[in-house]
């Protein structure tokens, strides 16, 4: 059976070509699509840990409830929980942070900001603010220096050198204020943090809101051996047990919207790959049918020869699925391949990310996993199968004396 | 004009592989146009949710409220809104007025424990507002206030949640009013909102503006005038219209569009576009090799056939031509079905739009996403799909029809 | 001329009305003023907020010169070096380790001190109450066994803070025992008290005073005065941008 089917197929090359061909089509498209979108929740995730949330967030748990005030008064003692986590297997890096909304001054213009204080030496696991660096330098302890997002930067006219004063709300209860010198310019790869951010040292921060030895939150990269969730759920338990002191620790992807947002859209794009083999489908029906026109003769022949509607149709439904599996094959194959080429070099998407806040970079990387491909190499084989299934039927009924007509 | 005929008439020798190719194309087309729907009515979700819920197409302050906006300042409001709005619907735009102004949300312990006070921003409309603005759709639980009203207050349903407020609740709005005095005032929660927006549903507190306009002690000032533009017109142009009629009129006042607004607003997160025309792409693709296909098994059947009209005369040009356009009907056909069912899926989506909120539950996230995504139109995507369509269908057809006309005629002849 | 001086000119004007008996609102309220306004001072001092976080304190040294002019400097922990000047309607701000100073004008000045229920605009007032408010006498009280006059307040103008002040006026010496601020519905906004009163050049004035947010439950300033010198020599250039810088 198998050799006949294979048979027929090599008979009419052309033909099974085309057909082949749309299935690869369709194959190679849907790989496209959801590496796209796998590039995109990856780099939303790389951004997200490097620099919001870390893999987990440590906060206090009375901060989430009055978020609105920033209460810089209700943190962390970083020393203490940071022995507390490093004890911890599962836990690679830790780094403390304080971030907190401040007023820039240029003589007497204005401006709101969000002001970072970041230990840049912890920092390389997360932000690694040093690699996005356009110009100048980072900051140093203990000097008050600050670096700005380039767009910020651009948009308040101020260069390498220039001095700037922030006045913020403190711990205590009143009010500082600190003149800092620009001493570089970052690019994040994210436009609103470009836009309105700085980062200080952390011991500046420590020091302008008199918060000497403790941070607003902590975050963690794990060494990947637990779940994230699970991990967070750890280490909340061990610091109370521990320090007596209550957080709201949370995995990363706990924390953010859009995250959860891109996964819906997965969902979206796997309904967009099954209306996709269907278009490929309808290829592989239309040969089908012309297929089963032509050799009515022959099918009639084999009826009268004795064999059963059975046959035929899982006769015409293996050549299908042959067809089927090749073109599936060879367009998950150059899906896969022109995506590895991709992932290398990127696809640049600021023109389309101009004025859109999200999460996500303007160079975007695709890449798909074994797992996905596999994937969609099964369903496209099947899907393309089945809809032989409708001619053959067809084929199946056809009399003898019909086909016998035909010859 | 006879060859479409022709063409026509030959199509319908083979209805059923020309209906089963048109339905193929028709379904691409229609899934372009729905995907193409889908990702640009996210792109444009937050500049709808601005538009709709947050900033209008255009807005008129005074120049010196606009520099001290960062404290809402009611000195530096509009003090004669009226010639203003009859201005602008005089220009036959939809404009209205509001007063926006900071306060205290005081609520009382009985009621929400300890929490005593929220620092909000209020903003005060009058009931012409749906001309400009699209709230009324967005009522989840109670009503709006009517006009005059003193103490009624409508909440965004996320800041309700968040302060444990619900339809009947009492709380003091303590404010400032136009000038500096102090005052406070009763209010009830009568309803509220929950729209696309999120910034607004987590801080939105509305109130009546002619009790506004009594409590701040406004006497017919406004802080600001909104105002529609329909989508089909040019924002740049009708600002520079209307600062023009305004200028003569008020020369205190500056319009600002949406996008001058829009950066003091939460950004609201979309999704990219530029994905669907990697979907268009593919789908033509896909239909240029379904045409082929037909057009292949065309040609080979119909090899006697080409071959007869051949001998008899007719020219190659005519043939190319007519076989071309059968492809072409093809491809007209299953784009204009497809454009139809793309149609249909595009004003499902752009009315209603598609619920997500299935899926939210299974995802079990702990925040809140607006969970209906909504479509948007677009008449150039509708005219690529028509035009991309049918002559796409046409060039695929090119190759299997060349390589039919090539053959000798004797050998095509023997096919018959 | 020293302020205990205006304050007998002010009595003795009194008496010589021509109804000797019935004393007017615009009469007590003059007196008032007239004992809290000095040529110039120096004082030291503390500020208590309470909020919903819990209670902070800042201490202070201020001089003023005249009506609109004034200096302060915190000397508490958190705010050690921080300065207030105002000249006029303008504030500036001072931060020892801001290179600039920090200016606050028109919808600024809002912005509440410290945190506390005291707005920098407040700092900035103008002291003539008749010039702003419409007196009337309501009546008489009695406060911790101090017999005191109701004065009402009613704002000429929206731009007075308080639509409607009550104040408890000691009958004797002439300062206000108790205060209650309210808007012109009558709606009770804030009620402040004097805990203690001290004397200074022959004159009562308020040595602490707490006013507490009456909507805001839990939410009060106590200002207390630990000492103060009045009609002292100030130079000018105390209250100058320059002298601020230092």
């Amino acid at each position: 059976m198998v050799k006949l089917a294979l048979r027929n197929i090599l008979r009419n090359r052309r033909r099974s070509l085309l057909s082949a061909f749309a299935i690869a089509v369709s194959a190679m498209s849907i790989i496209l699509l959801l590496a796209l979108v796998e590039g995109m929740e990856v780099d939303m995730r790389t951004n997200l840990i490097a620099y919001y949330t870390g893999e987990i967030r440590i906060r206090s748990s009375q901060y989430a409830r009055y978020e609105r005030y920033h209460p810089l008064h209700l943190s962390l003692d970083d020393e203490a929980i940071t022995t507390v986590l490093e004890r911890m297997d599962e836990v690679a890096e830790t780094s403390g942070r304080i971030s907190f909304p401040a007023a820039l001054y240029r003589g007497d213009r204005s401006r709101p900001v969000l002001t970072m204080g970041f230990d840049f030496t912890r920092e390389t696991a997360f932000s690694n603010l040093a690699s996005i660096l356009s110009e100048g330098r980072l900051p140093h302890d203990r000097s008050n220096e600050l670096v700005m997002g380039a767009v910020l930067a651009k948009g308040l006219d101020i260069t390498v050198g220039d001095r700037v004063t922030l006045l913020a709300s403190t711990a205590a209860g009143s009010s500082n204020a600190m003149s800092f010198t620009v001493v570089g310019i970052v690019k994040p790869p994210i436009g609103s943090l470009s836009s309105s951010t700085l980062y200080l040292s952390l011991e500046r921060a420590q020091h302008l809101l008199f918060m000497e030895g403790r941070v607003q939150e902590l975050v963690v990269r794990s060494t990947g051996a637990v779940s994230l969730p699970a991990l967070a759920g750890e280490i909340a338990a061990l610091v109370a047990e521990e320090l007596g002191i209550e957080t709201e620790t949370q995995a990363f992807s706990q924390l953010n919207e859009m995250y959860g947002f891109l996964r819906i859209a997965k969902y979206i794009y796997y309904v967009i790959a099954l209306i996709f083999f269907l278009l490929g489908s309808t290829v592989i029906i239309n040969t089908t049918m012309m297929v089963i026109f032509e050799r009515m003769a022959e099918i009639g022949m084999m009826k009268a020869l004795g064999m059963d509607d059975g046959k035929v149709r899982l006769l015409f439904l293996l050549e299908g699925a042959f067809i089927s599996a090749a073109g599936a094959l060879a367009g998950v194959l150059v899906g896969v391949l022109i995506t590895a080429v991709l992932s290398r070099v990127g696809i640049d998407f600021t023109e389309a990310m101009s004025g859109i806040e999200m999460e996500v970079s303007s160079v975007l990387y695709p890449s798909i996993t074994a797992f996905t491909a596999v994937a969609v190499y099964l369903y496209g084989v099947a899907i393309a199968t089945l809809s032989t299934l409708i001619p053959t039927r067809r084929a199946a009924r056809i009399q003898v004396v019909e086909a016998l007509h035909y010859v | 004009m006879f060859l479409l005929r022709l063409a026509v008439k030959n199509l319908s020798r083979y209805t059923r592989r020309t209906i089963i190719t048109a339905v193929a194309i028709a379904m691409g087309i229609a899934m372009y146009l729905a995907v193409d729907s889908m990702l640009l009515g996210a792109a444009e979700e937050s500049e709808r949710n601005l538009k709709w819920y947050e900033t209008a197409s255009l807005r008129v302050h005074t120049t010196a409220w606009w520099e001290d906006r960062l404290f809402l300042p009611l000195d530096e409001a509009i003090e004669e809104p009226q010639p203003i709005l009859e201005t602008i619907h005089a220009l036959g735009y939809g404009a209205v007025s509001r007063t926006r102004f900071s306060a205290e949300l005081i609520l009382g312990w009985e009621e929400f424990g300890e929490d005593g006070y929220l620092p909000v921003e209020i903003t005060a409309i009058g009931e012409d507002d749906g001309t400009v603005y699209r709230y009324g759709a967005t009522l989840a639980e109670g009503r709006f206030f009517n006009a005059g009203e003193m103490d009624g207050i409508v909440l965004g349903s996320w800041l309700a949640e968040d302060i444990g407020a619900t339809v009947g609740s009492s709380l003091i709005v303590s404010t400032r009013g136009k000038g500096g005095f102090f005052e406070a005032f009763d209010a009830q929660v009568v309803g509220l909102v929950n729209c696309p927006n999120p910034n607004v549903n987590r801080t939105l507190v509305m109130m009546d503006i002619q009790a506004a306009d009594q409590y701040l002690g406004m006497k017919g000032a406004v802080t600001n005038i909104d105002i529609l533009v329909p989508d089909r017109e040019e924002v740049q142009s009708v600002q520079r219209t209307l600062s023009q009629a305004l200028s003569s009129l008020d020369s205190s006042v500056i319009v600002l569009t949406w996008k001058d607004l829009a950066q003091d607003y939460l950004a609201i997160v979309s999704s990219k576009q530029g994905g669907s025309s990697l979907i268009l792409f593919l789908i033509f693709i896909i239909a240029a090799v379904g045409i082929s296909n037909t057009m292949l098994m065309a040609m080979y059947e119909r090899g006697g056939e080409i071959a007869m009209m051949r001998a008899m005369g007719m020219e190659e040009r005519r043939l190319w031509v007519s076989f071309l356009l059968e492809a072409a009907l093809i491809g007209l056909l299953g784009s204009a079905i497809g454009m139809v069912l793309g149609a249909l899926a595009t004003l499902y989506m752009v009315e209603v739009g598609i619920d997500l909120s299935f899926m939210l539950r299974d995802l079990d996230m702990g925040f809140r996403i607006p969970s209906v995504m909504r479509g948007a139109w677009s008449l150039s995507s509708f005219i690529v799909a028509a035009v991309g369509g049918t002559v796409l269908s046409g060039m695929a057809a090119v190759i299997p029809v060349r390589r039919a006309l090539k053959s000798p005629i004797t050998t095509a002849l023997v096919r018959l | 001329m020293s302020r205990k001086t205006l304050f007998i000119i002010t009595l003795l004007l009194f008496f010589s009305c021509a109804s000797l008996w019935a004393i007017t609102a615009e009469e007590i309220i003059a007196a008032v003023d007239a004992n809290t306004s000095f040529a110039s001072s120096h004082s030291s001092g503390a500020i208590i907020t309470v909020d919903r976080f819990g209670e902070k304190k800042s201490t202070f040294e201020a001089w003023s010169k005249g009506d609109n002019t004034s200096l302060i400097e915190f000397t508490s922990l958190a705010e050690r070096g921080q300065k207030i000047l105002r000249t006029g309607s303008s504030l500036y701000l001072y931060y020892p380790e801001a290179d600039q100073l920090i200016r606050l004008q028109g919808a600024a000045l809002r912005q509440s001190v410290l945190g506390s229920d005291l707005s920098y605009e407040d700092m900035t007032r103008e002291s003539s109450t008749l010039a702003s408010y419409d007196a009337t006498l309501e009546g008489e009280d009695v406060i911790d066994g101090i017999q005191c006059w109701i004065v009402k307040l009613v704002a000429k103008s929206r731009s007075s803070a308080y639509p409607i002040q009550t104040l408890w006026v000691d009958q004797e010496r002439f300062v206000v025992r108790k205060g209650l601020y309210a808007t012109a519905a009558g709606r009770a906004l804030k009620e402040m008290e004097v805990i203690a009163l001290m004397e200074v050049g022959g004159v009562a004035m308020a040595k602490e005073s707490r006013i507490a947010d009456l909507l805001k439950r839990g939410s009060s300033t106590t200002m207390r005065i630990e000492s103060i010198e009045i009609d002292i020599p100030l130079p000018d250039a105390l209250f100058s941008l320059e002298n601020l810088s230092w």
